[in-house]
């Protein structure tokens, strides 16, 4: 009975958020790098001493991070175009941190109306600047270690730019999107995609420095796995 | 109150440096919240707090400062004029405190950070002017004789005023939006120097009165500073940006320095434009003016 039961919520669940799990497919791929990776910047991290503490050997900018495998971390791959359905947003927040005055994560997907949860790990004092188009910038104080906050963006977006004002290396970009339909490219340039339902699609992928690139993708049939192969040049 | 009012001057003078530095350096934003900071009178001064908190300090030190002006010459002062010049200073600095709040809470809307740039050097010139007013110099009022017909450099320096206002503003443009319109602010710039130095020569032709040439001597020589420093500032902040050719102390540097100097060159013309008129006036009167005496 109680098999059943959980069989039928997940059914209404998976049901209610749209995603046609029976013909769903996988898109998963990986990033590469072709060229020389740039010198990583020093970050003068010496206006908080605070900051300077968490990182007695320096710290570097996080703009390029290019895997030991010659793949790039910290790209944004979603469906760009061909989704068609609504897909409400989950109640569970993504997280994001300010730890060891950086952000975690740097690049992250978020859909519309899904909370944002904001941390503040630190024992100094950050802020949070949202710079939306589409949704309510907000900038938001957060002076307390282990302080929380909630926000949401109303509208897609691809991507907003958040930025510390107290602490100008710090900076992260949200990837806000109507479906879930998104990933973020990990310590292997890889990403994954799930529960895509068959249909003709386009691929984008976003970096920070090195822009955008698409690609067509057709899912056929169900349970399909597509491998996609992006390459940026350094 | 003449050293008072000399005092108010050099305490915005400093303010408009302070404003200068936490646009210089991006700051603007570094504090959300407005009038406290992050809930505090006073917060951690990390980053680009410094310049921010530094600033809203300042300016609350000038607000209390203009408001014990105004009522000093609202009580003291006995030409009506000078006490309205005192209760305009007053009104300025308040909506320029309202002005810097809106700025914050509403994430520098460009129209509202241009206001604010322009309204500090308005508001810098009002605490000049009422220096000037109330010193000795002024209240003396020594008739002297022009060589010549002073009407021209009364003309010549009514529009050097109104050029180098529009040349703030067109800076303040500049400033808070990125570069928009930096092709028509430095086409302005050549145009104001040009004029500046007609002045000069005007003042000098007209006149050997050294109440008269030593600001305009002064402003001669702040508008070409005030020119290099400009050139200066394009130069690190436009056509060498993000080349990272330029160390970050030299971008701030240059912008601020070249928007506080603005602030002296259009105090500097202020000034020197009541001395003609004023000079200009008892000339025509004939005789000094009474004046009645300060307390």
């Amino acid at each position: 009975m109680k098999t059943m039961l959980a069989l039928g919520v997940a059914f209404a669940l998976i049901f209610t958020a749209g995603l046609p799990a029976a013909d769903a497919a996988t898109l998963a791929g990986k990033v590469a790098f072709e060229g020389t990776a740039p010198v990583a910047e020093k970050m003068a991290m010496d206006a908080d001493p605070t900051c300077q503490m968490l990182h007695p050997d320096g710290a570097v900018a996080d703009d390029v991070i290019v895997n030991s495998n010659g793949t790039l971390k910290n790209v944004f791959v979603y469906v760009k175009e061909g989704v068609t359905g609504t897909f409400p947003a989950p109640t569970d927040a993504v997280q994001f941190d300010q730890h060891g005055c950086q952000y975690t994560p740097k690049v992250f997907g978020i859909q519309v109306n899904q909370p944002l949860e904001i941390i503040n790990s630190d024992n100094t004092l950050h802020n949070v600047h949202a710079l939306p188009q589409n949704s309510k910038e907000f900038n938001l104080g957060m002076p307390i270690q282990g302080m929380k906050l909630k926000k949401t963006f109303t509208s897609p977006e691809v991507m907003v730019k958040i930025k510390c004002e107290v602490h100008p290396w710090m900076s992260a970009y949200a990837g806000v999107l109507e479906h879930p339909f998104y990933g973020v490219t990990n310590e292997e340039g890889a990403f994954e995609i799930k529960n895509l339902p068959p249909g003709n699609y386009v691929v984008e992928t976003w970096h920070e420095k090195y822009g955008a690139q698409t690609q067509n993708v057709t899912i056929a049939g169900a349970d399909e796995a597509k491998e996609l192969a992006f390459s940026y040049k350094g | 109150m003449h050293r008072y009012c000399q005092a108010v001057a050099a305490a915005t003078f400093l303010l408009i440096i302070a404003g200068g530095l936490v646009t210089s350096t991006g700051s603007g934003l570094a504090v959300p919240d407005w009038p406290l900071s992050y809930g505090q009178f006073f917060p951690p001064m990390i980053g680009g707090i410094r310049f921010e908190h530094t600033h809203r300090v300042i300016a609350g030190t000038v607000g209390i400062l203009t408001l014990i002006l105004s009522i000093w010459l609202f009580r003291r002062e006995q030409r009506g004029w000078v006490k309205r010049l005192g209760l305009a200073a007053l009104a300025a600095v308040v909506v320029q405190a309202v002005l810097g709040g809106i700025t914050v809470l509403y994430f520098l809307p460009d129209i509202v950070s241009v206001t604010h740039a322009c309204l500090a050097q308005t508001f810098f010139g009002l605490t000049v002017a009422i220096a000037l007013v109330t010193s000795k110099g002024w209240r003396e009022d020594l008739p002297y004789e022009f060589d010549r017909d002073p009407s021209s450099l009364r003309q010549i320096l009514i529009a050097t005023d109104v050029f180098l206002y529009l040349q703030l503003i067109l800076g303040a443009v500049v400033r808070h939006t990125e570069g928009l319109g930096i092709a028509f602010h430095i086409v302005v710039a050549l145009l104001v120097l040009l004029h500046v130095l007609i002045t000069l020569q005007t003042a000098s032709r007209i006149t050997g009165e050294k109440k008269i040439l030593r600001p305009a001597l002064s402003l001669g020589l702040l508008v070409t500073i005030q020119f290099f420093l400009g050139l200066g500032a394009f130069i690190v902040k436009i056509v060498l940006k993000n080349t990272g050719a330029v160390p970050y102390p030299a971008t701030v540097f240059f912008a601020t320095a070249h928007q506080a100097t603005g602030a002296l060159v259009l105090a500097t013309a202020l000034l020197l434009t009541m001395r003609v008129f004023r000079r200009l006036a008892s000339r025509n009167c004939g005789a000094p003016v009474a004046v009645p005496s300060e307390s």
